[in-house]
């Protein structure tokens, strides 16, 4: 028996890297950053019956199985040629919105508001959830936590599982809901509203009444003209389980609006030599290296994407707040990168709203849950908007239903080049000539990154640990000069 | 909710599907097939953070099992924490959520109920980048000796009066 203590960044393997190559003034060229790869998914599924991938898939990822459990439920459902019944897909929709908030509550509280209600550059042992709690108070602290439980309790009790969900079955759920549950779900639902209404204020309070936030936000080293991609429903509002892919140009025009399973008529992905993760871009528009602007193929999938990419929003405390946002930031579409932020926040009282709007919904204890399955058409797509970005499954099969292929493009895929992006823009904009680059600095860089919510675990692998990231700074004869890690 | 009094948690953590990175589930399934003393409690997850919080809250004592990956070590060597000399095993962070040690702290700012005995065990590993449901050949090898550590280590710290 023996006992160790390891210092994550010198002895723990797996960690992220973001490399910054400066020039001969001393100022940032170029920026890489790289994760660990993960392999050999395709190769798992290939000739297992398709009925099990939306199982399968949930143990991809430990932040986001829900949402590659309703991808997989979708694209098994094309691949059957069967169309669930309103209640299995409102059914689905709830346990979707419930999803949400709980992911929205945690990013916000634990990802997000660090920087802000903390600040910025204040010291890392602070500039935590803890600090935010000993900001805003103990009585938030318990209820962040209390309001995530009450979503995976829905989750639980919808999905079979918080987290290995098994709710989805060929054309339709495997169990419905009691009177009894749905009440239960729709006293839960009037607290995520309160909750996600208290949680923009407290934004409004901390972020837009700080002028220098403001000043961050808007002219800060963080705005990207990219198109921005998001699911619609037929009036043209943000929607997470379903409708069409809408894509809009950096002026806010719409570019494309297609179903999902035409997605490889707009999407491709390109390989690049120092990742094994890929760039999706718009085939269209073809891949124009790693920049910005209406000639570019890149495209962000995020939050604020989505709310570009939308009409609106489709419950009336969202809409409003849509509105608000857009009108504060000067109209659509918004290119400020931390303005994720309050996208998702509009996104986390949808998700309350339309949660409350689900449970209240007669369909929704009603007793038809599954479609009767009468044909293999052999291929499905099923996209999603998962937290963190439009999610693809496509799988193909046999005439028998197994397995012979699998594609996924995960959420945070989607936004790959532009992570990269943000985070080049965001260190040529802090680290300057003569000026050492401070963990403050560090952290402002990673502002960037985070902002994106971004999840490798699907996209590659979960990182062995809370943000370990290595920043390595190269001179310009391409020298290991320095090595910052957290 | 009153704290469950003399509960204990062997929590096994990490991804069945992903090689060596399944070892913690593997090792609660195979201890699961063993008799020990009544108030013992298994359980699974491939989750970190917060979510570790609702699985552990109400149980006196809980036992971690996870998978690690240092420069140094040897596959199958077992390394034994508690939250005072603990960074992160595997799972025991997450990009997404908070590490552990801050949601044990949340936890106790806001008065959760958690355990007063947190045990970590970690077996260094060497593949969990590949899906596939088997172990590594290096692990597998040193699986029985590394099962035979846990169920020790369970006995000697967990339920002494019993080993």
């Amino acid at each position: 028996m023996k006992t160790i203590t390891i210092d994550p960044i010198t002895r723990l393997e797996g960690h992220g890297k973001i490399e910054i190559f400066l020039n001969d003034e001393g100022e940032v060229d170029n920026v890489y950053f790289q994760v660990p790869e993960l392999r050999g998914f395709e190769k798992f599924c290939e000739g297992r019956p398709v009925e099990e991938l939306p199982s399968i898939v949930t143990k991809i990822c430990g932040v986001c199985p829900g949402c590659h459990h309703m991808a997989s439920g979708k694209a098994v459902d094309a691949v059957f040629g069967v169309d669930p019944s309103p209640t299995a897909k409102k059914l689905r929709e709830l346990f979707y919105m419930a999803h949400f908030v709980h992911s929205h509550i945690a990013h916000f509280y634990a990802l997000a508001a660090p920087d802000f209600v903390v600040g910025p550059t204040a010291s890392p042992a602070e500039r935590n959830i803890l600090g935010v709690i000993n900001k805003v108070g103990i009585e938030i602290g318990t209820e962040v936590i209390k309001q995530r439980r009450l979503a995976q309790e829905i989750q639980a009790l919808l999905g079979g599982h918080q987290t290995h969900v098994v709710m989805n079955i060929p054309g339709g759920v495997k169990k419905g809901l009691t009177e009894e549950e749905r009440d239960d779900i729709v006293k839960k639902a009037e607290g995520f509203i309160e909750f996600s209404k208290f949680s923009m204020k407290l934004f409004k309070d901390v972020v837009l009444g700080n002028k220098d936030y403001v000043d961050l936000i808007l002219n800060g080293p963080y705005s990207l003209k990219l198109h921005s991609m998001g699911l619609v429903d037929k009036n043209n509002k943000v929607n997470f389980y379903d409708g069409s892919v809408r894509v809009v140009d950096t002026d806010g025009k719409q570019l494309y609006r297609y179903t999902p399973k035409d997605y490889m008529d707009y999407v491709e992905e390109r390989v690049e030599p120092w990742t094994y993760l890929k760039f999706p871009y718009l085939k269209k528009l073809g891949w124009k290296g790693f920049v910005d602007g209406q000639e570019s193929g890149v495209y962000q999938a995020t939050p604020l994407s989505r709310l570009n990419a939308s009409d609106g929003m489709a419950t009336p405390i969202a809409q409003q707040e849509y509105d608000y946002m857009f009108s504060t930031l000067g109209g659509k579409p918004v290119h400020a990168t931390l303005a994720m932020h309050w996208a998702r926040l509009v996104e986390l009282i949808y998700s309350a709203e339309h949660c409350y709007e689900l449970a209240t919904d007669p369909d929704i204890t009603g007793k038809e849950l599954r479609a009767p399955i009468e044909k293999i058409v052999g291929e499905g797509v099923g996209i999603v908007e998962a937290q963190r970005g439009t999610l693809t499954h496509h799988y193909w099969t046999d005439d028998k239903g197994m397995v012979r292929k699998v594609n996924l493009i995960v959420g945070t895929t989607n936004n790959h080049a532009a992570i990269c992006m943000s985070l080049k823009k965001a260190a040529q904009g802090l680290i300057k000539k003569g000026i050492p680059a401070t963990e403050g600095t560090l952290n402002m860089i990673e502002m960037a990154f985070r902002a994106y919510d971004p999840c490798f675990s699907c996209a590659t692998h979960s990182l062995p640990g809370q943000m370990r990231m290595v920043v390595n700074f190269y001179n310009s004869k391409g020298e290991l000069i320095r090595s910052i890690g957290r | 909710m009153d704290k469950k009094s003399g509960n204990i948690l062997v929590l096994g953590i990490g991804n069945d599907i992903l090689k060596d990175d399944g070892i913690g589930p593997k090792l609660v399934k195979d201890l699961q097939k063993e008799t020990f003393p009544e108030g013992i409690c298994f359980k699974t997850s491939s989750m970190g953070g917060l979510e570790i919080l609702e699985m552990i809250r109400d149980y006196n004592t809980v036992l971690i099992l996870d998978a690690i990956k240092t420069k140094e070590g040897m596959p199958g060597d077992v390394y034994y924490f508690n939250p005072s000399d603990f960074h992160e095993t595997m799972h025991l962070s997450n990009l997404h959520d908070v590490n552990f040690i801050t949601a044990i702290e949340l936890a106790k700012k806001i008065k959760l109920s958690i355990p007063e005995n947190i045990h970590i065990i970690a077996v260094e590993i060497v593949e969990d980048l590949e899906f596939g449901r088997s172990l590594s050949p290096e692990l597998e090898e040193k699986y029985p000796e590394i099962l035979e550590h846990v169920h020790d280590h369970l006995y000697s710290k967990l339920f002494p009066a019993a080993g």
